[in-house]
């Protein structure tokens, strides 16, 4: 694991750095690097021998510095170009999952001649009338005094599944972890609750600026942002794949099927 | 030193839900289908409530108190304010205590100043202003995000005093709720300003701006174990911090109560509204049955920090208030005191001197309990009880706070 402390505008931001290759900014989501571990998962690992993945922690994430400021994911998004400036990135992959996958979307609306390629990983960010995104503040409240289950099953594809028994065990899990996830949810919070539930309402009608190639993947078994998110990512980026769905997959997919998706993304940026 | 102050709260409960609620019903608030909201037998529930409280300041309690929840069977008061106004014209005596408005549910802090000073107007000064953040629950009610709801708490509240306190108009270039034109008609009855009181559960944080500015802290815990004499040890600390004196009426604490002729009487009177309020009431808030909203890592309102040293002192799936599983072990938790007049009294005092507080804000209605058992034990309170815990209380605290000056009452000007 290389982590380094990034001065940003005198704020500091966590950033992983792994690989060599062409420049990958990854921008985290809920079940992933930062959102609950504290170093690389195997999804990451695999994008490391092919590109220089760079993945920095969200605002009040990992070791970055929160930032009451926050208020709307306009200030998410410049905090990223004050990150971009930092790290001297112009031209880039971008890939983002769920919130992650928002944040993303919403960079490339801004400054499309950054990205090179685009992925989302069952990205939030869109409203799509009649298909409201899962309410995951909710299901962190605690059931039975102690089961994070639905939560778990919100995330992945089901309640029982090891990757989610892994990130999301009932109780207190490890001190560390569990302080990630509450940063993550903390994070979340300040974007994504109101409106209900982390999307921005302008975003659709931003998306036919963002010209690089796409690519969408969602989980078969998502139960968190709803398909037709997808589809509607699809349908407004001008240059975008068909819909790759992950079978047997829930929400995070780059948790449940790291090998199956790090390929698909591989093989997409190399194309 | 002037006598414990007692006060009656009421919740204004849903009472009217089938036996088999906690059996198929998931939670008692937020979700909780309004499908079972019965127009035929809650007609007149209000009345009968405000009733209840209107007969508390007959039977000379200090005051009334009310509070603000949204979207539950636990109370039906969305807006506090307008069962205050309705007891300003029902009452002449008692303090009307609402604790309180809950500020970042509003959109903008004026609209409470406006109304609390219309309610200080209205009720010939008898108003106590609380100010509250909402817990868990009412973030999800009105979609509050967590993360910064105690700094715009707080400037929400201080903006509401200043605009009490400073000639207007004047500009507030606040971060939250930046207004040009602060200009409050009317203002407030009492001078400087009414009393304020904050809730709090022991966050250091909390009681550190509640000392600063001077206001009367309340503990909203339940339950009142040896926490309850930490928590005043912990605000007495804060407060010599602040250069200020802990005296007991800058703390204040919820309690319930049953009063009946003996103790097995009072027991047999008030345990279908207990076991209502434990098992309905309380589930979704404090019981770990359902999913519990009140705390937990979905409503993230606390600094990282402050929730690392949360979880090391946390023990999942311990047991919560409502939780508890008989009588003897509700009994332990001293949260709701059953008993015959002697016994109440005797428990309360020694919770009064073991904690030292002079505040005692206390539920007398509990679930579904009939109106003439509420009123019973209410009278009962007030002609047996209060007398010797009024009494009783002057000597403790004269000896705990012997030199201990009270700050001037607040007086309202005729």
């Amino acid at each position: 694991m290389n982590g380094r402390v990034l001065d940003v505008n005198q704020r500091k931001v966590w950033v992983l750095q792994n690989g060599s290759g062409a420049p990958l900014l990854y921008l985290h989501g809920f079940a992933d690097v930062h959102g609950v571990k504290e170093s690389w998962m195997p999804f990451h690992e695999r994008l490391a021998e092919r590109a220089s993945v760079i993945a920095p922690a969200h605002p009040g994430c990992a070791q970055t510095d929160e930032n009451n400021d926050i208020d709307t994911i306009d200030d998410v998004v410049f905090h990223y170009l004050e990150v971009l400036d930092a790290l001297k990135l112009t031209e880039f992959d971008l890939v983002g999952s769920c919130v992650g996958g928002w944040i993303a979307a919403e960079i490339a609306a801004r400054h499309p001649e950054k990205i090179r390629k685009l992925v989302l990983i069952g990205a939030t960010g869109l409203f799509v009338e009649g298909a409201l995104i899962g309410d995951v503040f909710m299901m962190a409240q605690p059931e039975y005094g102690s089961s994070y289950a639905s939560l778990r099953e919100m995330l992945f594809s089901g309640a029982n599944q090891a990757d989610a028994l892994n990130m999301f065990p009932d109780g207190k899990g490890e001190l560390d972890d569990e302080l990630r996830r509450y940063q993550m949810l903390r994070f979340g919070s300040r974007i994504g609750f109101k409106p209900p539930y982390f999307y921005n309402r302008p975003l659709r009608n931003r998306l036919h600026r963002i010209s690089s190639p796409a690519l969408i993947i969602w989980g078969e078994k998502d139960s968190m942002v709803p398909r037709t998110h997808g589809e509607t990512y699809v349908r407004l980026l001008p240059n975008a794949q068909p819909l790759k769905i992950i079978d047997g997959a829930g929400h995070s997919v780059h948790a449940e099927q790291p090998e199956t998706t790090a390929k698909i993304v591989l093989d997409f940026l190399a194309g | 030193m002037k006598p414990v102050q007692l006060f009656c709260w009421h919740f204004m409960a849903y009472p009217y839900l089938n036996k088999d609620f906690d059996q198929k019903q998931y939670s008692g608030w937020v979700t909780v289908p309004n499908s079972l909201w019965d127009n035929h037998k809650a007609r007149g529930l209000y009345q009968e409530y405000i009733d209840q409280l209107a007969y508390a300041d007959e039977l000379g309690f200090d005051g009334m108190v009310l509070n603000e929840h949204h979207q539950n069977i636990y109370g039906l008061m969305p807006s506090p304010n307008l069962i205050a106004a309705a007891l300003t014209q029902r009452t002449t005596r008692g303090k009307i205590v609402i604790l309180g408005n809950l500020l970042p549910l509003h959109m903008n802090p004026m609209r409470v100043a406006e109304e609390y000073a219309m309610l200080d107007q209205m009720s010939n000064g008898r108003l106590i202003a609380g100010f509250a953040p909402g817990g868990g629950p009412e973030t999800f009610n009105y979609d509050v995000p967590s993360a910064n709801t105690r700094e715009k708490f707080w400037e929400a509240a201080d903006l509401i005093v200043r605009s009490w306190t400073e000639d207007g108009p004047f500009a507030h270039e606040g971060r939250y709720f930046p207004l040009r034109y602060v200009n409050l008609w009317p203002k407030p009855l009492q001078k400087p300003f009414p009393p304020v009181w904050i809730p709090g559960s022991r966050s250091a944080s909390t009681m550190a701006e509640v000392a600063k500015r001077g206001y009367c802290y309340f503990l909203s815990s339940r339950s009142h174990g040896g926490e309850t004499h930490r928590a005043q040890q912990e605000f007495a600390a804060v407060l010599e911090k602040h250069g200020d004196r802990y005296h007991p009426f800058r703390f204040g604490i919820l309690m319930s109560t049953y009063v009946a002729e003996t103790d097995q009487r009072a027991r047999e009177e008030c345990e279908e509204g207990v076991w209502y309020f434990l098992k309905n009431c309380l589930k979704g808030h404090l019981r770990r049955e359902g999913r519990q909203l009140t705390y937990g890592p979905g409503v993230p309102y606390i600094p990282a920090a402050a929730w690392r040293e949360y979880l090391k002192g946390y023990t999942p799936g311990r047991k919560l208030l409502g939780d508890v599983e008989n009588w003897d072990e509700l009994d332990a938790s001293q949260s709701i005191i059953v008993g015959s007049p002697e016994t109440v009294t005797r428990r309360i005092q020694s919770l009064i001197e073991k904690a030292k507080v002079g505040n005692l804000l206390i539920q007398f209605q509990l679930g579904n309990m009939p109106d003439h058992l509420a009123r019973k034990s209410m009278k009962l309170f007030a002609a047996k009880v209060a007398p010797v815990l009024r009494e009783e209380s002057v000597k403790v605290f004269d000896k705990q706070f012997a030199g201990v000056d009270l700050e001037p009452a607040v007086e309202a000007v005729h």
